[in-house]
């Protein structure tokens, strides 16, 4: 298929339609099964990490990147060597000596040549099961004549733009649910940003996660297993072999038995009630009680994320409503009901030092409970889509049930347009940061804002020539005072540190911070596609100086 | 395959003077911005101008120590940061599971040495540096290998690497007697880790900033199960993987030395312990499991690589040229939650067993380990310190107090002349005493005769 | 700073010092640690060591036990130790040599002592695991087994076990076992 782009045709690479033939040659010869062998065996220190489902989703992925300096280029070589399905790079300019000193993806007889199908081959070669595709016209241009264009993709990635192109490109992104995703590297800082209206995750994967095991309110068939143990048996093997998790709630019933219905008021009274019925202090189930006594006295809360999802607009549904926010409002309607303000167990029971059939009998009471809750979500879920009238099984059981796995760390995230970061932001933790002793990050955020109303006005980026970096410091200084001004901290102040190495560096793109760059917009792409872990809350500001970034939550 | 082990080919042509072709005109210009002109947040002593660009070019020698998913990024980055000669080490081969990360090799190339892969490409994308590749162990070569760079990045996925890498660079280092390192014996480390989504990396400057062993408990021990829970109440399909890696393997195949990497090995230890899991109903064990298990994979992905990478070679940019600011001495890396980049400065070991200065002790030529025992034991500042003590030279024991047989053994070395047991050289000895926490570092300084002029003090 | 690597100027150093400087041996901080534990070890009279790899290498060495009271009473038992680089982060991989019937050592060897996995810690040496070895010998544990047989023989009957004991050090048959004799 042959898509016209104003004047430009998009061309798709001669060789992605031999590699395709090729690859069709190979999967006759050889069967399927093989072919994915070799992805999985390719894929496997990622697929480790986000999945089979975090790889079906990138190799669905279409990516668009605008610009492939090098950090447009190492921005898309890591989600390339990843897998993604297909990419498209738009660029417009043509390869000069200095692409040569700070892009790897540059190959050295290309100079003079287009750099979009120079870049797009050697990414192509890099890993041919990806689809390849270049648009020889500036990304500039083609925001003005062609916005329909960005429609067919599920993902931008801008890189080295200004505020200007960018904030046309914002639109046009939210107008065709885009994900847009901005980098930028400049001399040794960097700057990436995330533009969605929308996204929301399930499957956060917190590193460190929270045992829900309800210790402190057991349901009666966990209650029931509990009772099937003799604690205090006269066995010591049998003595050290019970799962902690049955001395836990034993132990707190028997607390509770004496002290008039009380909970132990504090975790130093509940660890020594276990202590007190310990034989030993070598028995490790004992050891792991005390260790996770306090889930008994502090068991988890919701999370203010979750409880801003339960909270929010968007869960009083109505017949556009998304598969999320219907599961979001049948959880709401489980945690007031069923749940009894709890979500749904996960079932996951951390191990505990006990004989296997023990355990295994408690992971099965936990699982069972797990699977009931499911069930009642889901059933909660097939009665809100009757009423809102679309179809009771619109969203399959499997996704209902990873959804309730992961109800306890549910995340939303809305950004605001780029034009609106322009705003004043009055009392903002960003307006904190500026006020504060050491500001680098947040001068820096402000600077990066300066140098393209300084390219606006002046038609070059400051520090370019050498013989006028004196007066472009002045300038600089300036036009940071106005966009100070415009933000409403017209109080704060930008260490002129800054300013003169930003002029130092003249717009230069290096190529490890463009790695570090496109490094994150590369992990950030990955986290957006696969909607796992928790993708940027704000700007983030990268200081190649201190080795640092910071993220603005807006 | 076999790894082919201790090989090492040169591979490389030899350094060829670098052709004027290979410079056009304005190649370096974003670099040159950070080279050629002054600055305010740069580093102490940087003189910005042709003779830094060119020290980097053509003097400064850079030893790069991996060719794996760091390995790779770092030569990238180091070649497009002006760096003219770069070594790599690595003693491994391509893998199929490499290439997600390592974008240097191809499917073609799997089998083939990954240090000598990883040159070619970098030699032939990035024209005028020069890459030499060596396949082999560290442990292979000696230390005036190491000694000829200037800067040594390290890439590595193990802690055993790491540690033997940082004695070999922390040996280099000498002390001036007033206990101040010796600036010409410093040789900078830089050092990048990653697993997942996170990383690190750090700047090691031996004794100025903390060596590797002064903070080695930044780094977790490994988690082992007890060998009775694996054979009698295994709970998880881990449990049951290692199950039949650790005890059934050599019950059930005697005589034959277990290969992780002979796909044969890997499937039977996988079937038993599906076999085992299912007969102790738990579920969950699968190929990939097994050998994530076996060979304790760590996950590893392009960008934090990446991230990493490009980190550690702008921070060997700084400490060559001083172009810039360096960093707080470690950088911690975490992509999991939004994106958290921060450095810390942590605190040397002042009685580090690796880069520490060593208490200076000085003697007479002439004196006998026992002399110098006698010497030790009189000093008033190990008073209280020590009272048996057993005197080491590197990997050599000079005086063991125990056990009977190592003492026997040593005894005669009582009545030799120190020096001569030392080489001809004074140095850093350790000694060993129940009294003591850890090791005392002694700086032995031989005082200087008239009729001895040949060596003189300090070590 | 920069004269701290002010490469030509180095490079030229380095020239003339080249041929002074002997190739050292280099130690891991593993053989450091192990040096100052070995130098410090307290054996029991029942207890020995050896260094099959001399006096310098200290990383692999085995220790012999002769227990002199308990089941086990005039058995040889030898155990190797191999030190990792990185000890005492990690700990020391300690196999039994000798056959041995027992509920706590499997029949190749493996140990099951906490300290040499689970619970090991760096401020744990080398002493304190040869103290745990000896544990083993006079009160073994049918609790946390590795051999399974042994230890039920041993929790169900023990005199039983002592027999069974005895047997195999002797050189015999234990359930379809032999063991070599070691007395």
């Amino acid at each position: 298929m042959r898509v016209r782009t104003g004047e430009e045709a998009v061309v798709r690479l001669d060789l992605t339609e031999n590699a395709a033939k090729r690859r069709c040659l190979e999967k006759e010869a050889t069967p399927g099964v093989q072919a994915m062998a070799q992805r999985n065996k390719k894929y496997d220190r990622q697929l480790r990490i986000w999945g089979e489902q975090g790889q079906e989703a990138l190799e669905k992925a279409n990516i668009c990147v605008l610009n492939v300096g090098p950090t447009g280029a190492e921005a898309l070589k890591n989600l390339v060597l990843g897998g993604i399905g297909s990419f498209t790079i738009v660029d417009g300019s043509d390869i000069q000596a200095s692409d040569l000193g700070n892009n790897f993806l540059i190959e050295w007889d290309s100079v003079g040549r287009r750099k979009a199908s120079a870049v797009c081959s050697v990414l192509h070669e890099m890993n041919e099961s990806v689809e390849a595709k270049f648009v020889e016209e500036s990304p500039e241009a083609l925001i003005e004549s062609n916005p329909s264009f960005f429609g067919q993709f599920t993902l931008v990635i801008a890189t080295q733009m200004s505020e200007f192109a960018l904030v046309k490109l914002d639109q046009i992104c939210r107008r065709y649910d885009v994900l847009l995703l901005v980098a930028r590297s400049y001399g040794l800082f960097g700057h990436v940003r995330i533009s969605v209206k929308e996204h929301v995750v399930i499957e956060a994967k917190p590193d460190n996660k929270v045992e829900d095991l309800r210790f402190h309110k057991p349901w009666p068939e966990l209650r029931r297993l509990v009772e099937e143990f003799d604690i205090d048996t006269k066995d010591p093997v049998i003595h050290k072999h019970i799962p902690f998790g049955v001395l836990l709630i034993k132990i707190l019933d028997d607390w509770k038995a004496e002290h008039g219905g009380q909970m132990p008021s504090s975790l130093r009274e509940l660890k020594a009630a276990i202590t007190s019925r310990r034989r030993s202090d070598d028995e490790d189930n004992y050891k792991e009680a005390l260790k996770a006594a306090y889930l008994v006295t502090s068991p988890p809360v919701l999370k203010p994320e979750l409880l801003a999802a339960l909270n929010d607009r968007c869960a009083e549904l109505d017949s556009l409503s998304s598969e999320f926010w219907i599961m979001v409002a049948a959880l709401k309607q489980f945690l007031e009901n069923e749940g009894q303000g709890e979500p749904p167990l996960d079932g996951s029971v951390p191990d505990m030092h006990s004989f296997t059939e023990y355990y295994i009998r408690v992971q099965k009471v936990y699982q069972a409970r797990a699977e009931a809750d499911a069930a009642a979500v889901e059933e909660r879920v097939r009665s809100i889509l009757k009423q809102i009238g679309r179809d009771p099984n619109a969203i399959s059981k499997t996704t209902i049930k990873h959804f309730c796995k992961n109800a306890r760390n549910l995340r939303v995230y809305r950004y605001p347009k780029i034009s609106e970061e322009c705003s004043s932001r009055a009392g903002t933790e960003f307006q904190k940061l500026l006020a504060a002793e050491d500001n680098s990050n947040a001068a820096l955020y402000v600077l990066l804002r300066a140098v393209d109303r300084f390219a606006a006005t002046y038609k070059r980026y400051p520090g370019v020539f050498d013989s006028e970096i004196e007066d472009d410091i002045c300038q600089l200084k300036s036009t940071a005072a106005d966009v100070l001004n415009d933000i409403g901290s017209s109080g704060a102040s930008i260490p002129d540190d800054l300013v003169s190495e930003i002029c130092r560096f003249g717009a230069a793109e290096l190529h490890c911070v463009a790695a570090v760059v496109g490094g994150i917009a590369a992990q950030e792409s990955i986290k957006l596609l696969t909607g796992q872990f928790m993708p940027l809350s704000g700007p983030l500001i990268y200081n190649a100086i201190s080795a640092t970034s910071t993220v603005f939550n807006c | 395959m076999k790894k082919r082990k201790g090989e090492d080919e040169p591979w490389a042509p030899e350094p060829e003077v670098m052709a004027e072709t290979t410079d056009i005109e304005g190649r370096w210009r974003d670099l040159d911005r950070l080279l050629l002109r002054p600055g305010i947040l740069v580093g102490p002593g940087f003189e910005p101008g042709i003779d830094t660009r060119d020290m980097i070019r053509n003097d400064c020698r850079v030893l790069v120590i991996g060719a794996g998913g760091l390995g790779c990024e770092l030569l990238k980055d180091l070649a497009l940061t002006g760096f003219g000669n770069l070594e790599v080490i690595d003693m491994d081969t391509i893998d199929v599971s490499n290439l997600n990360r390592q974008f240097l090799f191809r499917m073609r190339d799997v089998g083939q040495p990954k240090a000598k892969i990883a040159a070619e490409r970098v030699m032939e994308r990035v024209k005028g540096v020069n890459v030499v590749p060596h396949y082999c162990r560290i442990e292979d070569k000696d230390s005036s290998f190491f000694d000829q760079f200037q800067i040594i990045v390290l890439g590595l996925d193990s802690l055993e690497a790491r540690s033997y890498i940082n004695a070999v660079v922390c040996g280099f280092l000498e002390y001036e007697p007033d206990g101040s390192p010796i600036l010409t014996t410093i040789k900078p480390m830089v050092d990048g880790g990653t697993e997942g989504f996170k990383g690190h990396a750090r700047v090691i400057i031996p004794g100025m900033t903390p060596c590797f062993q002064c903070s080695m408990w930044l780094f977790p021990p490994q988690v082992t199960f007890p060998l009775c829970t694996l054979a009698e109440t295994p709970r998880s399909p881990a449990h049951c993987i290692e199950f039949v890696h650790l005890i059934q393997w050599g019950q059930d195949r005697t005589g034959e030395t277990f290969d992780p990497d002979n796909p044969e090995h890997m499937k039977w230890i996988y079937e038993q312990a599906a076999k085992r899991a299912e007969q102790y109903s738990i579920s969950g064990v699968t190929y990939s499991l097994t050998q994530g298990v076996v060979k304790n994979i760590i996950p590893a992905i392009a960008s934090t690589n990446a991230i990493v990478a490009a980190t550690c070679a702008l921070e060997t940019l700084k400490i060559a040229t001083m172009c810039s600011k360096g960093m707080e001495v470690f950088m911690q890396y975490t992509g999991t939650d939004g994106v958290y980049m921060r450095t810390f400065q942590n605190e040397k070991d002042p009685n580090c067993i690796v880069c520490s200065a060593g208490v200076p002790v000085e003697v007479e030529a002439t004196t006998t380990l026992q002399k110098f025992i006698d010497v030790l034991l009189k000093d008033s500042r190990f008073k209280n310190k020590i009272s048996k003590p057993s005197v080491s030279l590197q990997g050599e024991n000079l005086y063991m107090q125990a056990p009977p047989i190592l003492e026997e053994e040593t005894r005669p070395n009582l009545l030799r002349p120190l020096r001569t047991l030392m080489g001809g050289e004074g140095g850093i000895l350790n000694i060993n005493d129940k009294r003591l926490k850890g090791i005392l570092r002694v700086q032995v300084i031989f005082k200087t005769t008239d009729v001895d002029m040949d060596t003189a003090g300090g070590g | 700073m920069i004269k701290l690597f002010s490469v030509k100027q180095k490079q030229k150093e380095a020239a003339e010092s080249a041929n002074g400087r002997a190739p050292v041996k280099k130690q891991s901080p593993g053989e450091l640690r192990v040096q100052k534990d070995i130098s410090e070890l307290n054996l029991a009279k029942t207890t020995s060591i050896s260094f099959p790899n001399g006096k310098d290498n200290l990383l692999n060495f085995e220790i012999t036990i002769r227990p002199d009271e308990g089941y086990y009473q005039g058995g040889t038992f030898v155990f190797t130790f191999q030190i990792s680089q990185v000890y005492p982060h990690e700990a020391p991989k300690v196999k039994c040599k000798t056959k041995v019937y027992h509920p706590n050592i499997d029949l190749e060897g493996n140990v099951c002592l906490n300290i040499l996995r689970e619970d090991w810690n760096p401020v744990l040496s080398v002493n304190s695991i040869i103290y745990g070895l000896q544990y083993l010998f006079l009160d073994p544990n049918p609790d946390d087994p590795l051999n399974h047989e042994a230890a039920e023989v041993l929790r169900e009957n023990p005199r039983q076990f002592e027999n069974n004991v005895r047997r195999s050090m002797a050189g015999g048959y234990v359930g379809g076992n032999h063991f070599p004799r070691c007395i």
